[in-house]
């Protein structure tokens, strides 16, 4: 199939393994899938350490079922860009250990209290909710499907990451202030989540034309803030001044590009911000502590495929 | 040798079990499955496995989803308005999902009894 073929035919799962896809596309199927599947496990290594915080057993079982969640959607993904023919899920996992691997901006600052979790659990995974729902409709089937799955579980996440916010915001004055400390610390980092304006993003292009991507960076912040903000507001958390968000007669929302901080954004997307050093540098630290498990397991399996092949040859 | 059937409806579908056929080869296989499974049902696509090759877990074995209180894990625990339409849409899959998961539950209890 030629790039104008996939152009005219791109609807949503009209691609599967079976078809024979140019190089462009598995290339930037790869790439998408790649950086949301391992977008996926850092939100999970991130939320982990609030499994020993959290303050109540209910909240404890919460966050436990959430990072389990999020490290099986880093597999199905990597499955899923498997599928592309380009690169092993092996060779995934060691470039996002070897920093090579990109993921989302907002996994790349360390969270140290209690009170920043909702950023994440409802504000971050909502936006990123927002993003997985349109890509159920991505031209890669098995994306789509993982998509599926992904979907079914999101919606508990961003409840729990809701009743948490709620809870700090009926809480004790000192709570309240710090959670909305939080929230200005993180708001820009949520607003650059979308990432640049569609004209100024580097992949959109081609993404969109061949139906991977289902949706522009803007119309995404819009519906994002038009369902956020009101929830924000409601619970009682100021919108910060900046970055200025300008809500037009339409019902969208314009964000003035030069409050954001460009420089450390570009800097966050090449690994390259002391943060995303010190969350890779975790997660390969945890990934290398558990090698011996996937060594017995390489093992067992070299022994059982050779035991079935004997059998079958007798 | 049996070989197991999915067929998959539209393109696009998850490839579900129908059924299976008796053949000598996954050739052979593939043309039986085409005859028996997708002459008059709507087909895109067909996947044959043999039968010894498929794993199988049920209800006798495991207890699907736990044996304790889970009710964390569901977003209809959390009583808040959904944020937005894609919340609302997989709290009530979940809420589906449980649903149906209870009402088997109980079956199979109601049988036990007997």
């Amino acid at each position: 199939m030629d790039i104008e073929e996939v152009k005219r035919r791109a609807g949503p799962r009209e691609f599967s393994p079976k078809d024979d896809m140019p190089e462009e596309y598995r290339k930037a199927a790869t790439r998408m899938i790649q950086f949301h599947a391992n977008s996926e496990i850092m939100g999970a290594y991130l939320e982990r350490p609030f499994i020993r915080e959290a303050p109540s057993l209910d909240r404890k079982l919460a966050c436990s079922a959430k990072v389990q969640d999020e490290i099986g959607h880093g597999q199905l993904l990597y499955r899923a860009a498997e599928s592309l023919g380009m690169k092993s899920r092996d060779q995934m996992l060691d470039e996002l250990a070897e920093g090579k691997g990109k993921f989302l901006n907002c996994f790349h600052y360390p969270m140290s209290d209690w009170v920043e979790t909702p950023m994440i659990a409802f504000f971050v995974d909502g936006a990123a909710m927002r993003r997985q729902a349109t890509l159920k409709r991505t031209s890669w089937e098995p994306y789509a499907h993982a998509m599926d799955k992904v979907c079914f579980e999101e919606g508990f996440h961003v409840k729990h990451g809701e009743a948490i916010l709620h809870e700090l915001m009926t809480g004790s004055k000192a709570e309240q202030e710090a959670t909305q400390e939080a929230f200005e610390e993180w708001w820009p980092r949520i607003i650059q989540f979308f990432g640049p304006t569609n004209d100024k993003s580097t992949h959109h292009g081609f993404a969109s034309e061949v139906g991977l991507k289902q949706m522009g960076n803007d119309e995404l912040r819009n519906a994002f803030l038009n369902a956020y903000i009101p929830k924000a507001e409601k619970y009682g958390l100021e919108i910060p001044d900046e970055p200025r968000i300008r809500k037009n007669d339409d019902g969208t929302y314009e964000v003035v590009e030069e409050d954001l901080d460009w420089d450390e954004f570009f800097t966050i997307a090449k690994n390259d911000y002391e943060g995303s050093i010190q969350q890779i540098d975790g997660r390969k630290a945890a990934q290398d502590a558990v090698e011996w498990v996937r060594e017995v397991m390489d093992e067992h399996e070299q022994r059982a495929m050779g035991a079935s092949k004997q059998q079958a040859a007798d | 040798m049996i070989w197991e059937v999915f067929r998959q409806e539209n393109a696009g579908d998850y490839h579900e079990h129908c059924g299976n056929v008796h053949a000598p080869d996954r050739e052979m296989a593939l043309m039986f499955a085409e005859v028996q499974h997708a002459r008059r049902k709507p087909t895109n696509s067909l996947w044959v496995a043999p039968q010894p090759e498929i794993g199988e877990v049920d209800t006798e074995d495991a207890k699907f989803g736990g044996t304790t209180d889970k009710s964390y894990r569901w977003a209809s625990t959390y009583d808040f308005e959904a944020a937005a339409s894609e919340v609302a849409d997989s709290t009530n899959e979940q809420v589906e999902a449980e649903r149906r998961r209870k009402a088997q539950q109980d079956k199979q209890e109601a049988q036990g009894g007997d």
